[in-house]
């Protein structure tokens, strides 16, 4: 129980910052209900445009919508866990997602952010030639070689270091169980330090 | 002694108990009869093979549904030789289908490609797809090979006992599911001709594992040395 707080207190900050933004923004008759959600539901904790300032948070702005409509959908039906969004997901009705999935899928990322430059060659290397000698395919393939997905394949580009290694993480220990099965293989054969340099990489393509 | 015993198992019912109530992913390959079961019988009727083989395959959409592929076997489908990665670039579609098929259903181990080769990633027809396409492309003659010591011998080997299947060019033969052998990595066509004979390869043909049984390692190399440097006539 001690160990949950922490992560409820998250999501009442992110409440709370949602709430703030509502009341500056005032959506009048025209806009859209979609955007509504995103300004009082997702805004506090991923930004109005979905560019979260929050580095555990992930970047949404320029997402694949594919992509993204699944994951909200897996959010919804539990096939994706977490104890973060769970709590707002169960004020998002199944037919707002392919609407929050196509705003968010409009939207520009900023920059990343590269805490670490000294990783980028290692990183850029395994991107595009992944790392035979231990079966790890490239990033490229799949992710595309300037990392903006395509389909049911997640943008990378630009996106938090911090929350890229966490889903690294949750992957390799089996705890990210949706659309899980290629990209567990992926972590579990990537070392810690792989893991990193591949992360500084993504973050730093525009 | 009672005790220790006791507590043992309780230990371990416990760590069942843990380990099932446990939400974690794990995703091992399934394990389908292979040629180590009595009766078994090589290229038996599968019925995700027969979706593939039955779809009308497209191979500009098996260029783009390769992309999962392409991040090991190269966007050229030449593989590497250094990694045991096939070369699959002019393969027939049909033995791409049948390997694809056979790893899906655990009857060839191969816990390296397992998780990029499932239904959740590929689907059966795309399979065929991506086969369609593969078939398309040129086999590049950069492919790895032997150390040429032994030709001779690897020549005769292959016109004694792999011809009659694969060809006098290697060229296999699409029809019976036989693969082209020509221009393939020589560290591939080594191991998987070992782990034939081994019957570590559990889908390969029965008679071919009756060839190679009296193959030795310096056989089985120099034979593979010898395909590897094949030239089909496409």
């Amino acid at each position: 129980m001690r160990s949950l707080a922490p992560k409820y207190l998250t999501a009442m900050t992110c409440m709370a910052i949602s709430i703030s933004f509502a009341s500056i923004v005032q959506a009048d008759d025209a806009a859209s209900k979609t955007i509504n959600i995103a300004i009082e539901v997702c805004a506090g904790c991923h930004g109005v445009d979905g560019n979260s300032l929050v580095p555990t948070f992930p970047k949404l702005a320029g997402q694949q919508k594919v992509y993204l409509l699944r994951e909200l959908t897996d959010y919804k039906t539990g096939k994706r866990v977490s104890e973060t969004m769970a709590p707002f997901m169960e004020s998002l009705t199944l037919e707002d997602l392919p609407h929050l999935a196509a705003y968010y899928a409009k939207q520009k990322p900023t920059p990343g952010i590269v805490s670490n430059p000294s990783l980028l060659g290692v990183g850029k290397t395994l991107y595009l030639q992944g790392n035979s000698k231990t079966d790890v395919p490239s990033c490229e393939s799949c992710h595309e070689p300037d990392g903006s997905g395509s389909g049911k394949f997640p943008r990378v580009a630009s996106q938090h270091t911090e929350y890229a290694l966490d889903q690294f993480r949750l992957y390799a220990t089996g705890k990210r169980t949706n659309g899980a099965r290629v990209m567990k293989a992926v972590a579990e054969r990537m070392t810690e330090e792989e893991t990193r340099a591949v992360a500084e990489y993504m973050a730093s393509m525009p | 002694m009672n005790r220790t015993l006791l507590s043992s198992v309780l230990a371990l019912m416990a760590g069942v108990i843990f380990t099932s109530q446990a939400a974690h992913a794990e995703f091992k390959q399934p394990h389908a009869a292979g040629i180590e079961t009595y009766g078994y019988a090589w290229n038996s009727p599968d019925q995700d093979m027969n979706r593939a083989l039955a779809h009308a395959a497209d191979a500009s959409k098996g260029e783009a549904a390769y992309k999962v592929c392409k991040g090991c076997h190269k966007p050229d489908g030449s593989g590497l030789a250094d990694a045991n990665y096939p070369q699959l670039a002019g393969q027939h579609a049909s033995v791409i289908i049948k390997q694809m098929m056979d790893i899906r259903a655990g009857r060839r181990d191969n816990p390296r490609m397992y998780p990029f080769s499932g239904e959740w990633i590929v689907s059966a027809e795309e399979i065929a797809d991506i086969a369609a396409y593969l078939n398309k492309l040129p086999p590049p003659t950069t492919n790895g090979k032997g150390n040429g010591y032994n030709l001779p011998r690897g020549q005769a080997l292959y016109l004694k006992d792999c011809v009659s299947c694969h060809g006098k060019a290697g060229e296999g033969d699409a029809k019976k599911f036989y693969p082209m052998v020509a221009g393939q990595h020589f560290s591939y066509l080594k191991r998987e001709t070992r782990e034939s004979r081994d019957h570590g390869r559990r889908n390969a043909s029965p008679e071919m594992v009756k060839v190679l049984k009296n193959y030795s390692d310096a056989d089985v190399e120099a034979v593979s040395d010898y395909m590897s440097r094949l030239k089909t006539t496409r």
